[in-house]
């Protein structure tokens, strides 16, 4: 299955998937359903409303100081001997890559699961410059293998089922047909851990960078993380320039609420706090640590006095996991890396309006995602931020705008809405109805309510209400 | 300008016109009180009963005289061994050695533990090779060095960081292949926690007085 590249395509795209591959509601619709009830059993272990605020607090903290604080951690990663780079651009972010390639002649990378570098397109990036780039989370590798991106935030590869991970292991492992998950991970712990110990490059991103000691943190669980950022000779991790706390101390509480939200977990099994290259004394760790500060489009939303507050997302996709309209298609249909409700509302700054249309409409505004976010972001609220931007800026589809102008009309018009309100009462819904744009889609599994047959107005002047 | 400097004043730029937030403060792991009549997990007790949630084993001893013994006794089941940087010479088994990518068996030392999430703080000093190839890594740690939440944790290792900490809170595992849960994928698919009891704090692995 070829994914999209464009989030314009999105309706086509989740036509396709339900169509052409109704396994994948299957696979995702499992999978959400569990990391969202190991979300509830976390949640309910702890008083979460008090962690929400805190997590919120402290990212709004920081984002409300954010050049203090990029300062800060640009000083302290130096001092401790890393190399800080700012990149505004996914251009400007590769360059650093192409240089450390030429310089240290780099062959071989190994990478942890990182969305960022997926937003960036690293992997494209080393091929054209030579490099063989292996992507070592057991999920990422499934579907690089396949050469498809990611399709979810947490579990890349939650719309394969096992047997489609049977057949791929079959192919390129020479796995039994019939294996189970162990062997098939065992198979693909030994094909990884010699590209671990040849590898020349390690990359990551960042889930919080600590200002105040300069220090990535990296949550995990399979430890393919770990040893991308300890086994080769250099280290490049590309952090956005959203993801910086003020203290170490603080990376104690996102550790937890992400952990919890995510998969349900106290902790990820495997944590990494990064503060640099291998200093005197230590037996191993690479020779050169390179931290890429990247922009990318984030300053855009954080100028925008509405939506800068998803740049607070700290990627544990609970509202990925919660929202009915992902869970139908997983998160290839939005077509590009940020799926789900989190995706629709970052969308239009980082890639801009009209790129990112129609992603906030892919949503009812049900609010499940605001209920289970841990940063406690207003995401149905700026949903109809970006939707009122759309119709500002003509992006509204058409058929919303034709409406909402005939029923304003209507509106202004007394006898106008009276006829259309009779006309409405008299259409055939049960024989017409499913041809109509919007309602007709609505209709295809329903049965509509019969209409009154008094108008509400009627009623009322004959004073029955 | 600079990259830098052209990515910062956008920065400012967005954030001046905006009402500052206050940091609210330490995190504090808030939770609803335990069932009437049950006390707070002591933090050893607590760390005990997450590592072991998360896929772990855990053994306590005594002191390092038992520490010594425990690990004769389990180390007797395998054919090679590596040992961190820090494990005091007493608690490194008696096995052919091996480089950490061939080793049956990794030894090390943690720094310090931690409770509330059932870690063990990993210093990089100990060796980050040994702590992650070996199919079954054991951990000793000082009872004296758990801590009962992880700020108190990394409050505590801030004042003297390596290039890098790991915590470890359990083995390797993934559920990526069909949501089914399977260990060991790239680190330690068995990891076994021992806290030794008695000995001295702020001096792991000395031999008990």
């Amino acid at each position: 299955m070829t994914a999209p590249t464009r989030p314009n395509d999105y309706r086509a795209a989740s036509v396709a998937t339900l169509r052409d591959h109704p396994g994948v509601r299957d696979s995702v619709g499992s999978a959400t359903r569990t990391f969202d009830a190991h979300r509830r059993q976390a949640f309910s272990q702890i008083e979460p409303e008090a962690w929400r605020d805190w997590a919120r607090d402290v990212k709004s903290h920081a984002l409300t100081h954010l050049d203090r604080y990029l300062e800060e951690a640009e000083k302290r990663l130096t001092a401790n001997g890393a190399r800080v780079h700012w990149a505004e651009s996914a251009d400007e972010a590769l360059a650093v890559l192409t240089e450390i390639v030429g310089r240290r002649s780099v062959r071989t990378a190994v990478k942890g699961k990182s969305m960022l570098t997926e937003e960036l397109h690293v992997n494209p990036h080393l091929e054209r410059l030579g490099v063989h780039v292996r992507e070592t989370d057991l999920g990422e590798y499934i579907i690089q293998l396949l050469g498809e991106p990611p399709s979810h935030i947490v579990g890349p590869a939650i719309h394969k089922s096992i047997d489609d991970c049977r057949r791929l292991f079959h192919r390129e492992l020479g796995t039994a047909p019939d294996a189970e998950p162990d062997a098939l991970a065992a198979a693909a712990r030994e094909a990884l851990r010699a590209e671990f110990l040849a590898a020349d490059l390690g990359i990551s991103g960042g889930n919080f960078l600590a200002a105040d000691t300069g220090t990535v943190a990296l949550i995990e669980n399979e430890g393919n993380i770990r040893l991308s950022t300890s086994l080769p000779r250099v280290h490049v991790a590309f952090v956005g320039i959203e993801k910086v706390v003020p203290r170490l101390e603080d990376v104690s509480g996102f550790l937890q609420i992400t952990a919890r939200a995510a998969t349900g977990q106290p902790i990820g099994n495997f944590v990494s706090l990064l503060q640099g290259p291998r200093r005197g004394g230590e037996v191993d760790g690479p020779e050169e640590v390179h931290v890429v500060l990247v922009d990318n489009g984030r300053t855009e939303l954080l100028a925008d006095d509405a939506a800068w507050e998803a740049l607070r997302c700290v990627r544990c996709g609970a509202c990925l996991n919660i929202c009915p309209v992902y869970r139908q298609t997983g998160g290839h249909a939005y077509g590009w890396t940020y799926s789900g409700p989190i995706g629709a509302i970052i969308a239009p700054a980082l890639l801009g309006l009209e790129e990112a249309m129609p992603l906030p409409y892919a949503s009812s505004l049900c609010g499940a995602c605001a209920d289970v976010c841990p940063v406690r972001i207003p995401i149905p609220e700026l949903l109809v931020h970006w939707r009122e931007k759309a119709v500002e800026a003509g992006l509204a589809p058409l058929t919303e705008t034709a409406a909402l102008k005939a029923f304003t009309l209507a509106a202004e018009h007394p006898e106008l809405y009276r006829t259309g309100s009779a006309l409405l009462r008299w259409t055939p819904w049960k024989l017409g109805g499913r041809a109509l744009p919007v309602l007709g889609g609505w209709m295809q599994e329903r049965e509509p309510p019969e209409p009154s047959a008094r108008a509400f107005r009627d009623a009322w002047k004959d004073g029955l209400v | 300008m600079s990259a830098r400097e052209r990515i910062l004043d956008r920065v400012r730029a967005a954030i001046g016109r905006r009402d500052t937030i206050d940091h609210p403060g330490d995190f504090e792991g808030w939770r609803p009180p335990p069932p009437a009549g049950e006390a707070e997990p002591a933090p050893v007790e607590a760390f005990r009963r997450l590592f072991e949630a998360a896929g772990g084993e855990v053994a306590r001893v005594a002191d390092d005289r038992e520490a010594v013994a425990w690990l004769a006794e389990f180390a007797s089941s395998f054919a090679t061994a590596t040992a961190g940087a820090t494990v005091p010479e007493s608690l490194r088994p008696a096995l052919p050695g091996a480089p950490p990518d061939e080793a049956a068996l990794g030894v090390s030392m943690a720094r310090a533990a931690v409770g509330e999430t059932g870690s063990l703080v990993m210093d990089a000093r100990d060796g980050r090779r040994a702590q992650l190839l070996v199919p079954t890594h054991v951990v000793f740690v000082q009872e004296a060095h758990v801590f009962a939440t992880l700020r108190d944790a990394l409050r505590d290792v801030r004042a003297d960081l390596p290039s890098a900490i790991g915590l470890h809170s359990g083995p390797s595992k993934s559920a990526d292949i069909g949501q089914i849960m399977v260990k060991g994928v790239h680190g330690p698919g068995r990891v076994v926690a021992v806290l030794i009891a008695g000995s001295p704090p702020g001096n792991p692995g000395s031999p008990p007085r």
